[in-house]
């Protein structure tokens, strides 16, 4: 019985081993032989029909941590490596001659296109990015006011790598709502979407002194996969307001007797729009409800009282209608459906939509907007009165 | 590993037959006891003839001394003491208090046991082989001339240690006491919780020399008969020379011996034991160890402490899941960490692969080979500081923290994040004790798994080690009960313990027929007095 036993459970091991035998990805890859890719960014080589690659990639014995052999000092702990190639994954597979290992992609936390790149249209370029399996959807997408690799090169004060600080400034846009994030995923979408317009946070470099700082001085547009312009802040939040992604901000209002500043902070915003179609035209009505809170005031006056609250609220409401209105006129100029409105009709008027869709660029700039705004101040932090001398006791 | 259990089991085989050729020798010994003192005691001294420790006391007594006797013990096995104050003494001198014509006839064994002999735990034994077994057991033999009986009486002490706090399963709140050695005491504390006519302990006696006594304590109108029936014949089986520990009968009554996951539990707390008695189980207590086994065993078993029912159920409930999730981390901590940055890297947050990398840096070796070494160190560690003496297990437990934790980072042996993952692995390692031997080799087994094929290695491991638990089965109780197959009202006690007070019926898996009856009433949640219940008294 023991020898019967003892072959059925040998039999048993050995079928357990076969299942291994039918899994397809067993790539064993020790961290040491990682090259690991936080950052990318795509120029234009000098040589037409190039594409010049700039690969951010962790040194690690740079890094500096607890077993700190060298580390800290002035070192970097990244290192910037470029190649050239026909195409993105010719030019990933072009570093090997430089690193020595292979690219390990899937942590790159932000690919970058320079300003050429985008003008001449991102579908080429995009393709990899999407298609290699390392690399995440989540990864986000910018355009860089002039060259990729520059961006790339701007070190930052507090962070150690500038992919991650880069990551970190899209990712915490809803500080101010300026500008929106905006990753593969997204961005692939919209590309295959007929009509709506592609965005992506624009990077800009301020030369201050020695140093670089990089910037986010708004969101580029683009149009069939081509870069066309370029929306300032506050024409990118009126884009938000109708997207319904406005987290929070400040909104600046003079205050009601017009002596000094009402400030704002955005608490809550919501948004409703519903296309309609009447004799012929397109009228979007567009709904925002916002709450907001007073966080700051440059004035004596009393501005915690019904009717003061009441126009304030009202200059805030007509602060975001017109922040709404900078953007649509953008994209009028443009010519470039930023705020998807296209897709809306196509859900409720799928009839129309087809005669509509083919002509859509020329019925685009007639879209008229309807917007209401509902602004509403729901509390004045801590203090109620400003901290000024009382009025009349004099 | 099969090899060598086969080669055990052969060993065994090979015992079996040695063992009928002594039962064959045996035989010598079992003729009856003859009239003739002299003839008596010249067979026992031949068999003792080698051992100087046997005591033969002959002596003359009666009021003209003219009757003889001889008391046979074995020194520091029967007390002395007693033997002298409450055999001799009646027989030499309490004889005299007597009048002579009192009808004492003193070659009869039972009129001197009846009129003379102040001790209470004997027997009368007619065989020289039984003679012997008594002997060998403590007792002091009393032979008499003319008499074909012999009385075996035991004089009551015996040499034992006394009633400590076990050292395996020490308690913040609760009993201090633990079993000891001697198994009389042990069934004398458990008798002192459960004082029910229904506690019942049968005896029987196991193996050829060792002739221990082994105990399965249950109680009647709990138990399952089945269950019993079932222990009293797989004891039965056991043919062997001797039990010495309770991990023998263990071995060879379990269900599944080759499985890695005990299906029998033990403990050292008259308490524990008291509390599974009482839910229906069965106690086997082996004469001569601290351990008493405790069948049926189930796997959540491994995860409760009696502590969980002392303490109030909320705090108990937290610890609970503690467990499990220590459990979790000590078989699978190693090999997540292996899976995760040989195969899967872009499962770890970037700042977190970027901080391993770095301290990876120097490091020479694979993950694997690194966390082998880590995992062999600890195990060498725990092995040598438990074997020591104490003061000494702790300098090596110094030395190997030293060693371990700060030279071999130092040098680059090892990277810092592997040593976090290996002492967060050995301390989750102690938290669940009934399954730390199960958890080292399952440790082991799935970090080979992840070394070869990752994530999915380790899944298929655990996908394995899931399907052999619920296959397995203790004395007839699936392992996994009440998870699989899935019992609500066996659940109160898993994951959380519920309060006592909803805990009223017995687990059905172990009691079967009589899981109906209530180990307590079902009513009995405490609530603030009421003015209204007063009122209608």
């Amino acid at each position: 019985m023991g020898k019967k036993m003892n072959i059925s459970i040998i039999k048993s091991i050995l079928c357990f081993f076969l299942v291994f035998a039918l899994s397809g990805c067993l790539g064993a890859r020790e961290i040491n032989d990682l090259e690991i890719v936080i950052g990318m960014g795509v120029d234009k080589d000098e040589n037409a029909g190039n594409i010049l690659l700039t690969a951010q990639v962790v040194k690690e014995n740079a890094v500096g941590g607890a077993s700190g052999n060298g580390g800290g000092g002035d070192d970097e702990a990244y290192w910037n490596v470029s190649s050239k190639g026909e195409s993105i994954f010719d030019a990933v597979r072009q570093m090997t001659h430089k690193t020595g290992n292979r690219l390990f992609i899937s942590h790159n936390q932000a690919v970058i296109f320079g300003n050429d790149v985008a003008k001449e249209g991102l579908q080429e370029y995009i393709d990899f990015f999407l298609r290699a399996h390392e690399m995440r959807p989540a990864a986000l997408i910018l355009v860089a006011e002039d060259r990729a690799s520059d961006v790339l090169d701007a070190k930052p004060e507090t962070e150690k790598f500038p992919a991650m600080n880069i990551a970190k400034l899209v990712k915490t846009y809803g500080f101010t709502s300026h500008l929106y994030k905006v990753n593969m995923k997204d961005f692939a979408l919209w590309l295959m979407s007929d009509t709506t317009a592609p965005l992506a946070p624009l990077l800009t470099i301020i030369q201050n002194g020695e140093n670089k700082e990089i910037y986010v001085s708004g969101m580029a547009a683009f149009k069939n996969g081509k870069m066309v312009g370029k929306l300032n802040h506050d024409e990118s939040r009126g884009l938000l307001w109708v997207l319904g992604e406005v987290r929070s901000g400040v909104i600046i209002v003079p205050s009601p007797n017009e002596t000094g500043k009402a400030v704002l902070e955005i608490l809550k915003a919501k948004s409703k729009v519903t296309p309609e179609i009447k004799d012929g035209k397109i009228v979007m009505h567009i709904k925002i409800k916002e709450e907001s809170s007073l966080s700051e005031q440059s004035t004596t006056e009393n501005l915690a009282d019904d009717k003061a609250f009441e126009k304030i609220q009202k200059s805030s409401a007509e602060v975001i209608r017109q922040e709404i209105m900078a953007a649509f006129d953008k994209s009028r100029e443009f010519n470039a459906d930023i705020f998807g409105f296209g897709e809306m009709l196509h859900k409720k008027y799928s009839n129309e939509w087809k005669t509509l869709k083919d002509n859509w660029d020329e019925i685009y700039p007639t879209i008229e907007l309807n917007i209401d705004v509902e602004s509403k101040i729901i509390k004045t932090d801590l203090l109620k009165k400003p901290a000024a001398p009382k009025e009349g006791e004099k | 590993m099969f090899g060598f259990i086969y080669k055990i089991t052969r060993y065994l085989s090979l015992k079996n037959k040695n063992m009928l050729q002594n039962t064959e020798s045996d035989k010598n010994n079992s003729e009856p006891i003859t009239p003739d003192l002299e003839k008596n005691l010249e067979v026992i001294k031949g068999i003792f003839r080698d051992s100087s420790d046997v005591t033969i006391h002959e002596f003359n007594f009666g009021h003209e001394r003219k009757f003889k006797g001889a008391l046979i013990f074995i020194d520091n096995l029967a007390n002395k003491e007693e033997i002298h104050k409450n055999i001799l003494q009646p027989l030499m001198y309490g004889v005299l208090l007597f009048r002579n014509n009192v009808d004492i006839d003193f070659t009869k064994i039972d009129s001197i046991r009846e009129n003379l002999i102040s001790m209470t735990d004997n027997s009368k034994v007619s065989m020289i082989s039984d003679l012997l077994d008594s002997l060998l057991a403590g007792s002091a033999i009393l032979l008499i001339d003319g008499s074909k009986e012999a009385l075996a009486i035991k004089p009551g002490k015996r040499e034992s240690r006394s009633i400590e706090e076990p050292g395996t399963e020490a308690v913040v709140r609760g009993p201090r006491e633990g079993f000891i050695e001697n198994v009389n005491v042990n069934i004398a504390l458990l008798r002192r919780k459960i004082k029910d006519t229904e506690l019942c302990v049968e005896k029987l006696v196991i193996g050829d020399k060792s002739k221990t006594d082994v105990y399965i304590v249950y109680i009647k109108s709990i138990a399952n008969p089945k269950l019993i029936e079932e222990i009293r014949k797989r004891l039965k089986r056991i043919k062997i020379e001797a039990i010495l520990e309770s991990g023998y009968i263990e071995q060879f009554i379990e269900d599944s011996p080759y499985s890695i996951f005990p299906t029998i539990s033990n403990s050292e707390k008259p308490d524990k034991v008291a509390a599974k008695i009482l839910e229906g189980r069965a106690a086997i207590m082996v004469d001569g160890t601290p351990f008493v086994l405790v069948v049926p065993m189930m796997f959540i078993e491994s995860f409760q402490s009696v502590e969980d029912y002392y303490a109030r159920p909320f705090f108990a409930s937290i610890i609970r899941v503690i467990r499990f999730l220590s459990y979790i981390i000590s078989t699978l901590g190693p090999a997540i960490y292996v899976a995760l940055t040989v195969f899967h890297q872009e499962l770890i947050p970037t700042q977190l692969l970027i901080s391993i990398a770095e301290g990876r840096e120097r490091v020479p070796f694979p993950a694997l080979l690194e966390a082998f070494l880590m995992l062999f160190a600890f195990d060498l560690l725990r092995e040598a500081g438990v074997r020591l003496p104490k003061p000494v297990g702790q300098t090596v437990g110094i030395v190997g923290a030293l060693v371990l934790g700060e030279a071999s980072v130092e040098a680059g042996l090892i990277s810092p994040i592997m040593v976090i993952v290996v002492s967060a692995t050995a301390i989750a390692s102690f938290a669940v004790p009934a399954q730390t031997d199960s958890g080292t080799i399952l440790r082991y087994i799935y970090l080979a798994l992840a070394g070869i094929a990752g994530g999915f290695g380790v899944i298929m491991g655990l996908l394995a080690t899931l399907l052999h638990l619920a296959s397995l089965r203790s004395f007839g109780t699936p392992y996994l009960w009440p998870v699989v197959p899935l019992d609500l009202s066996g659940l109160k006690d898993v994951f959380i313990r519920m309060p006592l007070w909803t805990m009223s019926k017995r687990p059905e898996a172990i009691t079967w027929d009589n899981c109906d009856s209530y180990s307590q009433s079902p009513d009995l949640m405490p609530s603030a007095y009421k003015k209204d219940d007063n009122d209608s008294k």
